[in-house]
């Protein structure tokens, strides 16, 4: 009898043990993607007894946005400098020669209760034999002003998620959109963040020294709308979508706040349609909403591929 | 408790003898004897003698089948699917694996290991949990202590010609008087089936291997322990309505049982069992040339659970007090691959780790007012609670449904019958609440082949409500009997699939997302009547009507409803012969419902013959059997098949069977 019951046992563990090994769900996102919260140095500039320090997420500047976090400290004493003002424009030198920027926040903000001065910087490309990067910046200490410059690596964004894009719009605008937030999207209604910058053509020949700021302006756009309708590309999954999004509108802090709601993971696009404060399409189109399995489904020509 | 076993009719072939020579023993053999004799019945039905679980189902007046292949149909109980009934093994619980409902519980067990079906219509079936249609268990064979033939045993073999089906089928027994073992084997391996225009049915293939093995020790004259096991694997079973196959299930169940009983006292018998069964069940697509796209769609379902109940009686008054526990957790997985199968597209949860744990009392209780009168009375309360880990898949259609639910579940049941002379009347009358299924409630992008719809469900839709009347009357003679039975369901809150105008549909053959929402009301009727006489002392025959009628709440139709169909058979014995024939059919589905992807099937009729003989082979009793099913070759398919598949053509079958 006892020897059955263990044989009994023993036949059941055999048994019971799966044939295939369930998903392990969570840690397929996160193989997928990493997400970074912490604010690391990304670049440190020493001049004249005093040492500017840039952070960013992970101490790395990527292609698209980045806000930049900026302390600025008396090399001596190690303490905090007196600063009134910071400016900061970061410039491309192509390999042809031709110097462009790209959308950022020209004056810094202070932040009192963390103690750093504050910006953004949605850089187009990243660092290579085509092109590098210089931050130019400029720092006020009592009355005196203080010119820096330092060459930066930017590097590709791995995260899709964090995507960017730019284009031209009907108006004849240079027009930028940068997905600031969420870095890992969750199959849930997502809150979906994103920067929509615009290029301000210079009206003056350049003057004072380089760089000058009104060649390199570019502001974030106010009132505008984007529309979402996102969805699975791959033939395979037939123009998938999904119901509940909301467009994206713009809120206080300047940023572009919807919702995106993933059905489930994998390559979803983001399809978007641009308008104006006067509800004019500046760019995108709106994409088929049929099933079509099999098909590839048609992208907006304004439109995000995210992974996840 | 009306036991609706009655009504099946099966054929006696003797094994029941051996459970009534038990020697005159005043100890608990004698008792224990007792309690299992009432469920000693054949497995098989009038037609043929080595049927599969799900013939021998369909033979019963109240259950039909959505079919969507040759393997493991799902058991619709007065005409609604499994999620509004209670389908157990023995009063345990067991959950399928599969989302799309294929692998119900009655393809985990065999015939071989199975020594009854008890059939319970509506809330009279809530002794093992809260129903709606009513309860299916399925019991599982134990054999007595203290037989006097100590060694009893089966084995059947045979062959059916159309699907070129072959079975093998074992079964032995030892009895001794502290002691007793079961166990039983069984393999059935089948090909293609060909319908009636001789057209090979692609992917209706089958191979299904099962085994169980049941021990049980004295402990004392009156209390027993008994621990039991059946594993299941079916591999490589293909689904002709679907757009993919099984490539492999595998099922182990599990249970240890402890029964004391008591010679004096209210309490007779009590017993109480802890069981554990886990199940897998993974789909395949790859056989499939014309799915450009591959799904993997594993299933995952683990259940424990502990079912403890009492007999009492005293005097008139009998009664049966169950409590049912239990735990299951449900998972099943989507991952889409292109034809590179390391580019996987998507993953989803289609059941997101959802827990689903429920805890009832139930109790059945009759009363014998006089001689000619009954009461059956009782109720169940349950309460269920439900628990989806990856709520996340659910927040997508339901923004914000809470993580948990609880649900309390009451169930109240009463009955009378009467009998005047050769006439016996019942009326009955019943009130309960089921939960939504795991699928109905939390379901995600379930593909339903039958709308071509993907399903979502719901977390918070209502509890069904079911207030259910039933009657019947019935006239016995010498020579025959007439009974008529008819019920009625007004189910509040009626669960179903709705067109959901956001989302969009997944699946690659899907063409839209329905929600599961529960209708105001939806409304079922089904009747019966029935009527056997003996024509001579060797030739008997049987006829059966049944009608059924479903409507929604708009006065629409609810779908899976059968239409009005009819059974008349023929049974001649004489000596060690048999021959038995049968005429089945149904009439024209005129009441369809286009709205649930159904279209009207029309009428059709079979017909059945089979031969029997009964002789003496070494010393053992050997049954040997020829027939052919669908004598006419008619092409066909029933209104429950999915996708209207066609369903068997002309099948020559023989089984051979001995018993010793």
């Amino acid at each position: 009898m006892k020897k059955t019951l263990f044989f009994l046992a023993a036949v059941c563990i055999a048994v019971v043990s799966c044939t295939k090994d369930k998903t392990d769900y969570e840690a397929e996102i996160d193989k997928v993607i990493t997400e970074h919260t912490v604010f690391k140095e990304a670049a440190v500039i020493r001049s004249e007894g005093y040492d500017i320090r840039i952070e960013a997420l992970n101490g790395t500047f990527y292609n698209g946005y980045n806000e930049i976090r900026v302390k600025i400290t008396n090399s001596q004493t190690n303490e905090k400098a007196n600063v009134s003002s910071v400016t900061y424009i970061p410039i491309r030198t192509n390999a042809d020669g031709s110097e462009i920027s790209c959308p950022h926040q020209y004056n810094l903000v202070y932040r009192a209760e963390d103690d750093y001065f504050s910006g953004h910087s949605v850089f187009t490309s990243e660092s290579g034999a085509d092109g590098s990067w210089t931050l130019y910046m400029s720092f006020t200490v009592g009355s005196q002003t203080h010119l820096v410059e330092d060459n930066i690596s930017v590097q590709k964004q791995p995260n899709k998620n964090l995507n960017m894009t730019s284009f031209i719009g009907k108006d004849n605008e240079q027009y930028f959109i940068a997905l600031v937030s969420p870095q890992k999207p969750k199959v849930a209604e997502n809150e979906l963040v994103a920067g929509i910058y615009k290029f301000n053509q210079p009206t003056s020949p350049p003057s004072g020294n380089f760089p000058d700021p009104s060649q390199f302006s570019y502001t974030a756009v106010r009132g505008y709308t984007l529309q979402l309708d996102p969805r699975m590309p791959e033939p395979s999954m037939g123009n998938h979508s999904s119901p509940n999004n909301k467009d994206l509108t713009q809120y206080e802090d300047g940023l572009y706040r919807g919702i995106v709601n993933y059905t489930m993971t994998g390559n979803w696009t983001l399809n978007f349609i641009m308008l104006n404060q006067n509800g004019r399409i500046l760019k995108g189109a709106e994409v088929p909403t049929d099933f079509t399995p099999g098909v590839e489904g048609v992208k907006s020509e304004l439109h995000l591929d995210i992974l996840f | 408790m009306k036991n609706l076993l009655a009504v099946f009719g099966f054929l006696f072939l003797g094994v029941s003898a051996n459970a009534q020579n038990v020697p005159t023993q005043t100890d608990s053999a004698t008792r224990i004897e007792e309690v299992k004799v009432i469920a000693k019945r054949k497995i098989e039905t009038d037609m043929k003698m080595s049927v599969s679980v799900d013939e021998f189902l369909a033979s019963s007046q109240k259950i039909s089948f959505i079919k969507r292949g040759a393997y493991a149909w799902e058991p619709l109980l007065n005409n609604m699917g499994t999620e509004r009934s209670t389908i157990t093994i023995d009063g345990m619980h067991v959950f399928g694996a599969c989302t799309d409902k294929m692998d119900p519980v009655t393809s985990y067990v065999e015939s071989n290991n199975l020594s009854a079906i008890d059939i319970t219509s509506g809330q009279e079936g809530s002794l093992h949990g809260a129903t709606v249609a009513g309860s299916i268990d399925l019991k599982r064979k134990s054999t007595a202590f203290g037989l006097e033939k100590k060694w009893n045993g089966a084995y059947q073999t045979g062959v059916e010609f159309n699907n070129r089906q072959f079975f093998n089928l074992g079964n032995l027994s030892y009895s001794g008087e502290k002691f007793v073992a079961d166990g039983s084997i069984s393999f059935r391996k089948a090909g293609n089936y060909y319908d009636g225009n001789q057209d090979e049915v692609n992917h209706s293939q089958f191979h299904k291997f099962n085994t169980s093995l049941g021990l049980a020790y004295k402990t004392s004259p009156l209390s027993s322990i008994r621990v039991d096991a059946i594993y299941d694997k079916a591999k490589d079973v293909g689904f002709p309505a679907l757009p993919m196959d099984l490539w492999l299930s595998r099922a182990m169940i599990t249970s240890v049982a402890y029964k004391q009983l008591f010679e004096e006292g209210l309490v007779k018998v009590w017993d109480t069992k802890f069981y554990f069964n886990t199940i897998e069940h993974y789909m395949d697509d790859t056989k499939r040339p014309e799915n450009l796209v591959h799904m993997d769609m594993p299933g995952w379902s683990t259940t424990y659970g502990l079912v403890s109940g009492a007999n009492l009686q005293r005097g008139d008054y009998s009664a049966e007090i169950q409590l049912n526990a239990y735990d299951n957790l449900s998972i099943a997985e989507m991952t889409m691959y292109p034809q590179d199968r390391s580019n996987k597209t998507m993953f989803a949860y289609s059941w997101p780790w959802v827990t689903t744990r429920f805890a009832g009392l139930s109790m059945n209780n009759s009363w014998d007012i006089s001689e000619w009168s009954r009461l059956n009375f009782g109720g169940s309360l349950g309460l269920n609670y439900n628990h989806s880990k990856y709520v996340e898949f659910n927040w997508i259609f339901h923004p914000g449904t809470p993580q948990e639910k609880c649900r309390i579940l009451p169930g109240v049941h009463a009955s009378y019958q009467l009998n005047i002379n050769q006439f016996d009347f019942s009326v009955g009358t019943g009130y309960g609440h089921r939960a939504p299924s795991v699928s109905e409630a939390y379901g995600y992008y379930i593909y339903n082949s039958f709308d071509r719809y993907d399903y979502i469900g719901n977390p918070d839709l209502k509890n069904e409500i079911s207030y259910e009347a039933n009657a019947s009357a019935g006239f016995k003679s010498e020579r025959g009997a007439l009974e008529a039975t008819v019920n009625y369901f007004h189910i509040q809150h009626y669960i179903v699939g709705k067109i959901l105008s956001l989302g969009s549909p997944m699946n690659y053959q899907s063409v839209g997302v329905k929600g599961y929402t529960s209708l105001n009301h939806g409304k079922l009727f089904n009747a019966t009547l029935h009527a056997n006489y003996d024509i001579f002392s060797h030739l008997h025959w049987k006829g059966t009507l049944i009608y059924a009628r479903a409507t929604d709440d708009n006065g629409g139709n609810l779908p899976f409803i059968r239409p009005l169909s009819y059974q008349t058979s023929l049974h001649f014995m004489h000596r060690k012969f048999g021959i038995q024939t049968s005429l089945n059919g149904d009439f024209a589905q005129d009441n369809y419902s286009p709205e649930y992807g159904e279209d009207l099937t029309p009428a059709y009729r079979i017909w059945n013959i089979s031969a029997d003989y009964t002789f003496d082979y070494k010393g053992f009793k050997t049954v040997l059997q020829v027939g052919a099913e669908n004598v006419f070759n008619q092409y066909y398919s029933t209104y429950a098949d999915w996708g209207n598949i066609p369903r068997m053509g002309r099948n020559l079958f023989t089984s051979l069977k001995f018993n010793f």
